[in-house]
Order: structure tokens, then C-alpha cells, then sequence
């Protein structure tokens, strides 16, 4: 690859010919990309508001690699970001500044499972649901199963803490990773955690986890394998209204009963599923609720009976069992493949990530309708309930500005309220550039300044993934890169 | 309020903001050494204090701030007793599912400090599972939070996870929200005595893959095996080694899963198999948990292996003389050396093929508690592997002038400032 002209001036920022001749040395001519063709594919993640693209990326296939490029980041003082699949919805891995984007998605070994141990090694870029299948047989998975499991990576799901609806029982990432090797800001490689339990000092694992990236590049996780269910029993219940539904969810979880997973789809979701899968939903139903309780055989049919009975005290007009696996596979498949179908509803969406305690759930859901009213924005919905993790989904064309701006309005009303009703702007997506400027309405001074101090124990010259996560003088939320770069709109 | 320039060594604050007050006041002014404690149950762990400081109990911090049942959450302060907390959550039938040893006087604030665990860890966790959000105090008297109150939550950094094991070195826990759990309507032990450990440790391979899911995976060696079973009070077989097996749930679940252990383990020809049942397996998980307690034994220490790993390791110990309890399925092993051990000589020579042990076996060994001139001379916390620079660095980062327990990770090192 030849650096043309065109290409040292676009670059001239922080990327210079000399930078670039030394990065081809370490990763050839097809471990990188520079091309403005191709770098389009990189300039956003699943949150397409803001986008910038890369000055180059780069497709390490060993530790050794990441250190190098991230030596050569600091010698250079160019900046860099990790990379997983790309799934996440905050802008988490945006590459903000331009700089060095590191891929890691070529980093997809499975370097060991250990059962007896109960933990697998993996490299970052594995797909999670590729281990999830590795594992089939073993009677052993890998709990932590965000609706984009097909694609997303362990890399990506360590640096968000991703959830998923199995979650509500099992946990989120951090709960089931035990260690990591990360490569530092400075290049070294340190080895945080491991196969064994209790390493002494700071948990740096469980810090790193959900640091978005902030902290360095992590290259290998140490994973705890969760035994499979011996049994489950996934159930329908069908209301007429949404009210009804979620405060069937509230008392589900009040009457202490853990259900593996607790979802609501309200109509408009049901709608656009229906037409993708034909599942066979009523199309009439305000909100069906998917319900799965797992656990031992002579146990599960009695949490099954016991929720059937809060559903249908609580106004189910129905509550359906899945017959066999394969309806149970349906199911689940709808529920995760939803925004998929939402192309059937709208040209753009954009999905929020509030979270409630589980009690406010009728009334941030009654909230969320009147916001739509109010800005005149379709509003549909499907979530994580059990654990009171919303997920409106705003619909708009992004090619009319005002409906972009009255998106971004009912947005920001939507999670202020559920700071309000004691909750959190993000359950599982992050906060990447998105959230940055709530981040001042959750916290206070002190609470960022300590976040900040903790950022400056592993990455001290910024170079790290800037301008994510804390709010930082001189920079602000998508209002300000709204404003600037209003071109970097685009359709989904 | 009390002044620091007052002759005090130990302060009570009644509130966090007096706290603060107080802290801040101490970091511009004296700078004297702060050694924040909660039911002073763990005070032997980590290096001892190079300096007298000034003793900060958390003991008038105990309120219940806000208790949302149908959240199955719970705010509390951070000096609350674990016996009180868990008084508070039985009356709506939920509980924290971590097994705090001496919860008479430990307190949540100290739980979180150690990263307190016990039998229970294999099937439900330990706190950092369960601390979903945490109000502290930094050297410097600025109050910070993490997390929140809800169950999922990924805004900002997780400092949970960084105060969870801190031992009180990067800021002193003022509150804390806890995700609960149903309390289980019922739970059993299932005790089984061996003739050797080779079956112990072919049973635990075959529980592996058991199509019941144990809470707990106990390895007793004849020693614990006997003072446990005095301490539950139950007459209990304890003169081979004991694989103890406790599962929790509706009361026929619970028993449907003995029926199945007693059936799966009979392959490895148990000697003895006892089913304890009912409130005398209240008792046999009570014992379960306190036996790790540190009484009067020269040193205590907690071995970090793989669980295929734990009956070796608890074997190698038990030939040393060395009573051992080990919560197999996670891999942890707790020792306590025999009062034979009466000087820091005979503890190393007692030692040294077990640290042999867990360098070869990638695992880890720490001293939670020795007489405290004995500290400098063993390695408390294994050997420092690289990650050790960073935790220095987050320490320095979080308590620059190094005045919350300085030596305690660290040991003797110079104070900045």
C-alpha cells in the first residue's frame, strides 16, 4: 500500500507518512486499511448519530501486535480505540479525534475450555454465540446473551458489560468474568485475574469490565462456564393493556420468584415480528410478556403454575406454554431478532437503554407513551422487564431534521425520568459518547472526579479511547457534534 | 465534632458528612494514618500499621436508608451488623446470599472491605455479584458513589468492584445497596465420609456435570470435619475426610436433590452418608461458615487454586499438619496451622512446599492472619505479579497522600507528601 498525497494531508492531524510506513511494518499490507472506501465501514457502531471515520485500522492477530501498535500510538502520540463487532449502541467504540482503530475481530481463538474447572480462555474477537455453540454437548454455556449474540464479541461484551434477557437470573458479564490479559496505554501487558478465584488486591477485572474501552485493550478473557438448566418451561401471557402487563412483571418478581428471563413486547413490536416470523402473536394484544423459568424438573413446573397465576390475576387474557424446543426457539428468536424487523416499521430508529426500579415500571411506561404523543414520535417497545431495563424504541426518518431533533428530545425527557424514578441512563449499552452529557445528572462533581482518577491509574495520557464515558472540560454531548457536524447523519 | 488536634484515637462518626468533614480536615491538617474498622473481625489481614493512627469505627453508621422489597433491593449504611441486616430481610423473605462468618459483629462495610465468602460462593456468588451501588469517603474527605439502586446499571466506572477487597485502602464505605434473593423456603446438607480423598476427588469430578445444582461443595479434612460437626452440635461421622454437599429450594426440590446425591455418590462408596435436614442443617451451614474464623491458631491463609486442583492442595496441607476446609467447587482452600507453628521459622519451613504448590499450579496464596511481626517476613499476599504496580497506582490516584491504612496492601512503604 502506497501513502498518496491526498492521504498524508487528510492525516495531517495526527497521522503522519512516517507513522503510517512504521504500522505497515508491523501489520502488512492486509492486516490494515486505510482506503476512505473502506474506513467508511468503521465510523460508527450500532449508534449511528455520530460518526467519524478512523485515520487507519488495524486487524491485530496476537497480543504482540496490540502492543506494538499501541507503542507506536504513544511514541507517536496518536490516539486509538478497541474494536469488537461493532454492536453497540452508545458510540462506544466511535474513534472520536480520528487516530489508530484497532479491530480485534481477527482475534478469535478459543485458546481452552475447562469444565471440570468451569472456565474457558477466549481471544476478544470471538463471537459470543460461537462459544455458546462450542460448548453445546458439554452441558456447560456461557450465560451472558445480549440480543446481538450472533455477532457481538466477548471482547466488546467485556469492554460494555453487556447484558441480555438471561441476565436476570444469571447476571451480566462482570459476573461471569474472572480475569483478562489487557494491553495498557503504555504497551505493557498485565494479566488482571485468572482461572483462579479470589486473586489478592484490587479487582481490576471487575473495574475493567464496563470501562467501555477507557482503560486499554483487553486480549484474552478468562470466562466462567455456567452449567445448562436442567429443565425450563418458557411461557405467553398476552394483556390488553400495558399497565396490566408491567404490573404483572412487579408482581412476579415481588411474590420472589427469579425467572431465568422476563421480556415485554408491547403491540408496535409485536407487529413487526409477527410480519417477520409469524410466530402466530395476537396482533390485538397492547403487550405479550415471555416469561422463562429454569431450573431442576420437579421445580419448574411449579414457578410455571405460580407465574401463569399472577398473569392471569393481573389481567393476562391468556398465557401460552411453548410446546416443544423448537417453539421455544421461535420465541426467543423474535425476541432477539426484534430490531431487526423494526426496518418494517420506520427507515431509522433509535433504541433507548433506561433502567427503573422494577416497582416504577407502569409509570415510566405511561410516561414514554406520552412522550411519543407529545413530540409526535412513534415510540415502541421491547425489554428487558425483569430486571426494569427499558428499551423504547424511537422510529423517524433521518432525513428530517426537525423529527431528528424532536427524537433527541423525547430521548433525553425519557431517561431524565427514570434518573428521576431513582433508576439509570443505561442498563447494558454504555455510555459511550451518547450519554455523556447525562452523566452530570447521575453524578456529581466528586463522584467524576474520582471516575477520572481511576481513568489516570491505567490510561494517563488519554490516549485511549478519548472523549468517552466522563464528561471532560471542553467537550460535550451529541448537542455539540449535532450542531458541528450535521452531514455525519446518516440512514441505518 | 471532634478535632483531630484532640488526643482521640478512636472517632465515631454519627453521620457521612460529618465524616467528611472530619476527613478533610484530617488530610489538610495532621495527616494522621486512618484506619477505618466495622465489627473488627478482620483487623489481622494485610500488613500491620507502621504508625498510630486514629481507629474510624463506622458503628453509628448502621441506618436502613431505604428498603424497596418488591425491588428486591436494599440501601443500607455501611456499619449496619450482618445479623441485623439479615433480621431486616427475613421479615420479607429475602436475604443477601453471601455467608458472613461472626455476623453478631460484622458489618456489611467490613464484609465488602475483606470480600467476606463462604460456603455458599459455589452456587450463589460472593459480593461483588451483589453490591450494586456504594457511597464512600475518599483520604481526602470528597464523598463518591458508584452504581446505583437499580438491579442492571452500566453508567460510569464500576467502583463497587474496586471497593469490594479493599480493605479499607481507597476510601471508607459509608453505604451500600445489595441485590437480594428470595430467601430458599428450604435447605439440606448432605455429609459424606471417604476412605480416601482419590474418591473425594472423583466424586467432586463426577458432581461436575450432577443433575442436581448444589449450592455448596465443602472438603472437610478430618480435623474440620470434627470441629464442625461439634461446633453444629450434630454427631456427625468426622474421622475420614467429608465431602459436604448443601442444596437449597422448595422443601421437595430439596429433597428430590438428596435422593439424587445419595445416588450419584454411591458409585465412590461413600463410608458414611448422613442427610442433615431441617434447622440442624441451619446449624451445620452456620458451623460451615464460622470455622474459617481466625481464633487462636498462629496463622490462618486461604489458598487460591483450580478446583480440580483443591483436594491435592487440601491433601498436601493436611499431611503439614494443617487443619483444613476447602469450598472445592470454587477452589478456595482455608488452612489453619497448628499452635506447633510457634515462631515465623517453623511457619515458613511449614509453608514452603504448599507456596511450591500454588506457584506451579498458577494459583495463589494469602495470609489473612499471623502475629504481626511475623508480616514482614512472609509474602501476605503471594508473589506480586504485574497487576500489583497498577494497584499502587490506583491507590495513589484515590489517596494521594497515603493516609487510609497505608501499609495494609503495601506494607512498609515511604508516604508521599
Amino acid at each position: 500500500m502506497t501513502t498518496t498525497d491526498h492521504d498524508v494531508s487528510r492525516s495531517a492531524a495526527g497521522v503522519g507518512a512516517a507513522f503510517l510506513t512504521r504500522l505497515e511494518s508491523i501489520f502488512g499490507e492486509h492486516g490494515l486499511i486505510r482506503q476512505p472506501e473502506e474506513l467508511l465501514v468503521y465510523e460508527c457502531d450500532g449508534y449511528v448519530i455520530e460518526k467519524n471515520v478512523p485515520d487507519v485500522v488495524v486487524f491485530p492477530e496476537s497480543t504482540e501486535q496490540v502492543v506494538k501498535v499501541v507503542n507506536l500510538c504513544a511514541e507517536f502520540q496518536v490516539p486509538f480505540v478497541p474494536r469488537g463487532a461493532g454492536t453497540s449502541l452508545a458510540g462506544g467504540c466511535l474513534p472520536v479525534g480520528g487516530g489508530v482503530m484497532i479491530s480485534l475481530t481477527r482475534m478469535k481463538r478459543i485458546l481452552e475450555v475447562n469444565l471440570r474447572d468451569r472456565y474457558a480462555v477466549v481471544e476478544p474477537g470471538v463471537v459470543n454465540l460461537h462459544l455458546t455453540q462450542h460448548l453445546k454437548g458439554t452441558g456447560y454455556h456461557y450465560a451472558p446473551d445480549p440480543s446481538s449474540q450472533g455477532a457481538c464479541t466477548i471482547g466488546g461484551n467485556f469492554a460494555t458489560n453487556s447484558g441480555g434477557p438471561h441476565t436476570l437470573k444469571y447476571g451480566v458479564t462482570v459476573n461471569h468474568v474472572l480475569g483478562a490479559e489487557v494491553v495498557l496505554p503504555d504497551g505493557s501487558v498485565v494479566q488482571l485475574g485468572g482461572a483462579v478465584e479470589d486473586t489478592p488486591g484490587y479487582d481490576l477485572t471487575g473495574l475493567f469490565v464496563g470501562s467501555e474501552g477507557t482503560f486499554g485493550v483487553c486480549t484474552r478473557v478468562t470466562v466462567r462456564l455456567t452449567r445448562d438448566p436442567a429443565a425450563c418451561r418458557t411461557l405467553l401471557a398476552v394483556f390488553n393493556s400495558v399497565r396490566e402487563a408491567t404490573q404483572s412483571i412487579s408482581q412476579i418478581i415481588g411474590a420472589g420468584i427469579v425467572p431465568a428471563a422476563l421480556e415485554m413486547m408491547d403491540q408496535g413490536i409485536i407487529e413487526a415480528v409477527e410480519a417477520a416470523f409469524h410466530f402466530g402473536f395476537p396482533l390485538d394484544a397492547a403487550a405479550v410478556l415471555l416469561i422463562e423459568v429454569d431450573g431442576l424438573e420437579v421445580a419448574v413446573d411449579d414457578e410455571a403454575r405460580q407465574i401463569i397465576a399472577i398473569c392471569q390475576a393481573g389481567g393476562a387474557r391468556e398465557v401460552r406454554q411453548a410446546n416443544s424446543p423448537r417453539e421455544r426457539q421461535l420465541l426467543w428468536k423474535c425476541r432477539k431478532q426484534a430490531f431487526g424487523a423494526i426496518g418494517r416499521l420506520s427507515p431509522s430508529y433509535c433504541t433507548q437503554d433506561g433502567v427503573v426500579p422494577r416497582t416504577k415500571l407502569p409509570e415510566i411506561q405511561e410516561f414514554i407513551t406520552a412522550v411519543g404523543q407529545r413530540h409526535a414520535i412513534r415510540i415502541v417497545n421491547v425489554f428487558h422487564a425483569g430486571d426494569g431495563n427499558i428499551h423504547p424504541i424511537l422510529l423517524f426518518d433521518e432525513r428530517d431534521s426537525d423529527q431528528v431533533r424532536r427524537v433527541l428530545e423525547a430521548s433525553e425527557e425519557i431517561l431524565l425520568k427514570c434518573i428521576e424514578l431513582g433508576g439509570s441512563v443505561t442498563g447494558e449499552h454504555g455510555i459511550g459518547v451518547e450519554k455523556i452529557s447525562l452523566m452530570h445528572r447521575l453524578f456529581d462533581a466528586h463522584d467524576l472526579d474520582v471516575m477520572r482518577s481511576v481513568r489516570q491509574a491505567f490510561n494517563p495520557g488519554g490516549l485511549c479511547s478519548p472523549m468517552k464515558m466522563l464528561p471532560t472540560a471542553g467537550a460535550c454531548g451529541m448537542e455539540h457534534v449535532m450542531q458541528k457536524r450535521p452531514g455525519r447523519r446518516a440512514a441505518l | 465534632m471532634p478535632r483531630v488536634a484532640e488526643p482521640i484515637d478512636e472517632y465515631l462518626p454519627t453521620t457521612p458528612g460529618e465524616l467528611c468533614r472530619w476527613m478533610a480536615e484530617n488530610a489538610d491538617g495532621e495527616q494522621r494514618p486512618v484506619y477505618p474498622v466495622g465489627g473488627r473481625t478482620a483487623l489481622r489481614f494485610g500488613y500491620p500499621a507502621a504508625a498510630p493512627g486514629i481507629t474510624l469505627s463506622t458503628a453509628q453508621l448502621a441506618r436502613v436508608v431505604d428498603y424497596p422489597a418488591r425491588d428486591m433491593t436494599i440501601t443500607v449504611e455501611a456499619g449496619i451488623r450482618m445479623d441485623d441486616l439479615a433480621a431486616v430481610l427475613k421479615r420479607e423473605r429475602q436475604r443477601l446470599a453471601v455467608d458472613v462468618a461472626q455476623a453478631h459483629r460484622a458489618t456489611l462495610g467490613g464484609a465488602i472491605a475483606t470480600n467476606t465468602s463462604g460456603p455458599r460462593r459455589y452456587g450463589l456468588g460472593t459480593l461483588r455479584d451483589y453490591v450494586i451501588g456504594v457511597s464512600a469517603v475518599d483520604a481526602l474527605g470528597r464523598p463518591f458513589k458508584a452504581g446505583g439502586r437499580v438491579v442492571k446499571n452500566v453508567a460510569g466506572y464500576d467502583l463497587c468492584k474496586a471497593l469490594v477487597g479493599s480493605l479499607g485502602t481507597l476510601g471508607v464505605i459509608t453505604q451500600a445497596t445489595l441485590k437480594l434473593r428470595p430467601a430458599p423456603e428450604a435447605s439440606a446438607l448432605v455429609w459424606a465420609a471417604f476412605d480416601r480423598l482419590s474418591l473425594i476427588d472423583a466424586a467432586l469430578a463426577r458432581l461436575a456435570v450432577s443433575s442436581t445444582r448444589p449450592m455448596a461443595l465443602e472438603l472437610l479434612l478430618p480435623g474440620a470435619a470434627t470441629a464442625i460437626a461439634a461446633e453444629a452440635g450434630l454427631d456427625l461421622p468426622a474421622h475420614r475426610p467429608v465431602l459436604c454437599i448443601g442444596v437449597e429450594g422448595a422443601p421437595h426440590e430439596v429433597q428430590w436433590q438428596i435422593d439424587e446425591l445419595t445416588s450419584e455418590l454411591a458409585e465412590f462408596h461413600p463410608h458414611d452418608l448422613v442427610a442433615v435436614n431441617a434447622l440442624e442443617s441451619l446449624r451445620l451451614w452456620f458451623a460451615l461458615t464460622e470455622y474459617q474464623v481466625v481464633s487462636d491458631e498462629p496463622l490462618t491463609f486461604q489458598a487460591s487454586v483450580r478446583p480440580s486442583q483443591a483436594v491435592e492442595f487440601a491433601a498436601c496441607a493436611d499431611q503439614l499438619g494443617i487443619s483444613v476446609q476447602a469450598h472445592a467447587g470454587n477452589g478456595i482452600v482455608l488452612g489453619h496451622l497448628s499452635d506447633r507453628a510457634t515462631t515465623l521459622a517453623a511457619a515458613h519451613s511449614l509453608l514452603a512446599p504448599l507456596y511450591d504448590f500454588v506457584r506451579r499450579a498458577h494459583g495463589v496464596m494469602t495470609i489473612l492472619n499471623c502475629p504481626p511481626d511475623w508480616a514482614h517476613g512472609l509474602p501476605l499476599f503471594g508473589d506480586l505479579s504485574p497487576a500489583w504496580e497498577l494497584m499502587r497506582r490506583l491507590k495513589s490516584q484515590l489517596d494521594p497522600k497515603n493516609l487510609l491504612n497505608p501499609e495494609r496492601f503495601f506494607g512498609r512503604t515511604p508516604r508521599d507528601a
